[in-house]
């Protein structure tokens, strides 16, 4: 028999895996308008629906890292105007922050403009805020700025912030119990965006503003005058 | 973010999965729509978007066995039977959103992944079609054919709304090129590519060299193309004309293989192959190419004589050289039929199908039968409702029936 690549097996795996949650999504859905708000379980019907759009979350995640480790993803950039990429953020990802009772909020200049891959950072954010929804304690805070022809969106918290040895060489740790993948995924998504052969970057830092973790994806712009 | 009242708006849905399709038609419902159409493949809308004007298209990429979402939307926008002040929304997968943003040429204006919840597509629809009300003046203009306003409008929109600069952009990109502004849009082109590597703006650039006559340059942008964008399959059309001018008709017609390879359902890329193949004497590649587009002529916007008469002609060429296969024949015939019951109120056509009839059964040594269709030829054109055959024609079937 041939020999098979067992990551394109796994990837299409999940792609069926994935598409099963969304149709069990949609039967929740269903569940949920049938049974009326003031249902005793709807409380619990939430949950499992948060924890749905969760797993299908990370399984897209899994999807773009397998393309963008193996080379098979398309960077599809455009300009958008972050106002509304990060509304459309913390809208998506409201109802977790809620479950959890956290605050989830954004911040920007309103007329900030980047140029950027919108699924790919969709998907690092998301990726992002789930992982400090396990460590804040009370606030999650997303905002972007320009700086020197970089855009830089930052993923902040107020939990007890990155270990000294996670700082270093240890990126394993960032995600306590998991193996590291949101950030290699965060890492392969920055460097993907490329402008006159200058690579994008993430750093991981203390918050200034909450004093938790800081995650900040740093993507290359064109310079204003070619602009 | 302004609120959008859906309920004057009229939207069109069009998904095969019955699940997904009362769920999406419930959330249209909840959020104010109260016109909705219902299709369950690109067959069934196609009718409908010929005879009804829609606001907003909501259509799945997996349409099952036809047509998928993007061949529609590719279709209904290149024929124009859908305005640009239309909002086309796409329904995708993970794994079908990479075709759709590879399509480059024709995008929908928005997409959605699945699954998703009734805020997440009322939020979407919403912007929607705030975006299409900014730029509501240059898609007038665009649907007039008026690019100079066109031009003119978007320049405003992006000075009002830089998140829309891309857009913009492109519109007056290519609008320019519509003007035969070639040189305008290549510096335009050049100038976002030197910011920002946008597929659209390399293919603008090909386009531009394209139409300067500047093949050579040309064929390099659209082979760039094919290497970034693996789903781009339009770039292979462009090659394969740039090999057409260039006299390598050989190499075209091989670029168009590979290109069906990877997107058999282009009704026009198959016309093109099945003419290539024809002007190469390749009859037996062309009869293939014209009998796949007849097939997908059937509910498509390209349901026009030309795809059925040249499916005729491909088959009387085969005849040059020997009597048809049974199978061949029954082809001839089918197709035949089709031109009788839609195109036959045409001079032209008429004398086209009954030429072409008369090959295949002087083919066939049957002269008998080639001879009364021959009579029955001058008989319409006695009567004025079929174009005369040539000498030519003439004077081979007087030698054929030896009288």
């Amino acid at each position: 028999m041939k020999k098979i690549d067992i990551s394109t097996i796994l990837a299409s795996a999940i792609h069926e895996s994935k598409n099963q949650v969304g149709t069990l999504l949609y039967q929740l859905q269903s569940l949920k308008d049938a049974m009326g708000s003031k249902d005793s379980n709807q409380k619990k019907i939430i949950q499992i629906e948060e924890s749905l759009k969760k797993l299908n979350d990370e399984w897209v995640e899994y999807l773009y890292l397998y393309r963008l480790a193996s080379d098979g993803y398309d960077l599809h950039v455009d300009t958008f105007l972050l106002d509304e990429f990060l509304d459309d953020q913390v809208f998506a990802l409201q109802p977790s922050a809620i479950a959890k009772s956290l605050e989830l909020e954004y911040s920007c200049d309103t007329n900030l403009t980047g140029i950027f891959d919108e699924r790919l950072m969709t998907a690092v954010v998301s990726t992002a805020v789930y992982n400090a929804l396990r460590f804040a304690k009370s606030k999650i805070l997303i905002s972007a700025k320009q700086e020197n022809n970089f855009l830089i969106i930052a993923i902040e918290d107020d939990g007890e912030g990155f270990k000294q040895a996670d700082t270093d060489e240890q990126p394993e740790e960032f995600l306590e119990g998991n193996t590291g993948l949101g950030l290699y995924f965060a890492e392969l998504s920055a460097t993907a965006h490329v402008v006159n052969d200058v690579r994008g970057f993430i750093k991981k830092e203390s918050s200034q503003n909450l004093g938790g973790a800081s995650l900040t994806v740093c993507l290359p712009q064109p310079a204003d005058e070619e602009f | 973010m302004a609120q959008q009242d859906f309920s004057k708006k009229k939207a069109l849905l069009i998904e095969d999965m019955a699940e997904a399709r009362i769920m999406q038609r419930k959330m249209l419902t909840d959020f104010g729509f109260t016109s909705i159409d219902i299709a369950m493949k690109a067959e069934t809308a196609i009718e409908l978007l010929r005879n009804k004007s829609f606001d907003v298209i909501l259509s799945d990429y997996n349409l099952g066995n036809g047509k998928d979402g993007q061949q529609l939307l590719e279709e209904v926008r290149h024929s124009k039977l859908i305005p640009n002040t239309a909002t086309y929304l796409m329904v995708t997968a993970e794994t079908s959103i990479e075709m759709v943003m590879g399509a480059i040429e024709y995008q929908p204006d928005g997409y959605i992944t699945k699954p998703f919840s009734q805020a997440v597509l009322q939020r979407r629809l919403s912007k929607l079609l705030e975006t299409k009300e900014r730029l509501y003046k240059v898609n007038v203009a665009l649907d007039a054919n008026n690019f100079e306003e066109a031009i003119i409008a978007a320049k405003q929109v992006m000075e009002k709304y830089p998140s829309l600069i891309g857009k913009c952009e492109r519109i007056i990109g290519e609008s320019l090129l519509e003007i035969k502004e070639y040189k305008k849009a290549l510096s335009l082109f050049k100038k976002t590519l030197k910011s920002r590597k946008m597929p659209w703006a390399l293919f603008g650039k090909a386009k531009s060299y394209f139409l300067m006559g500047e093949l050579d340059k040309a064929e390099q942008n659209f082979r760039q193309l094919m290497l970034d964008n693996r789903f781009f399959v339009s770039a292979y059309d462009w090659l394969a004309k740039i090999q057409v001018i260039q006299g390598k008709c050989e190499e075209a017609q091989a670029t168009l293989i590979e290109a069906i390879g990877r997107s058999p359902k282009n009704i026009l890329r198959q016309m093109e192959l099945g003419n290539i193949s024809l002007s190469l004497n390749d009859s037996t590649t062309a009869e293939m190419s014209f009998r796949r587009a007849v097939f997908l002529a059937k509910y498509s916007c390209y349901n026009t004589a030309d795809v059925y008469l040249k499916h005729l002609e491909s088959l009387a060429r085969i005849s040059d050289s020997g009597p048809l296969l049974p199978r061949q024949k029954d082809n001839f015939n089918s197709t035949l039929k089709k031109v009788h019951e839609s195109f036959f109120d045409d001079q032209n056509n008429k004398a086209k199908a009954y030429s072409y009839e008369i090959d295949i059964y002087l083919a066939d040594n049957d002269i008998s039968t080639a001879k009364q269709i021959f009579e029955a030829w001058l008989s319409e054109v006695k009567s004025g409702s079929a174009i005369a055959p040539t000498q030519q024609q003439s004077s081979v079937y007087a030698k054929s029936f030896g009288s």
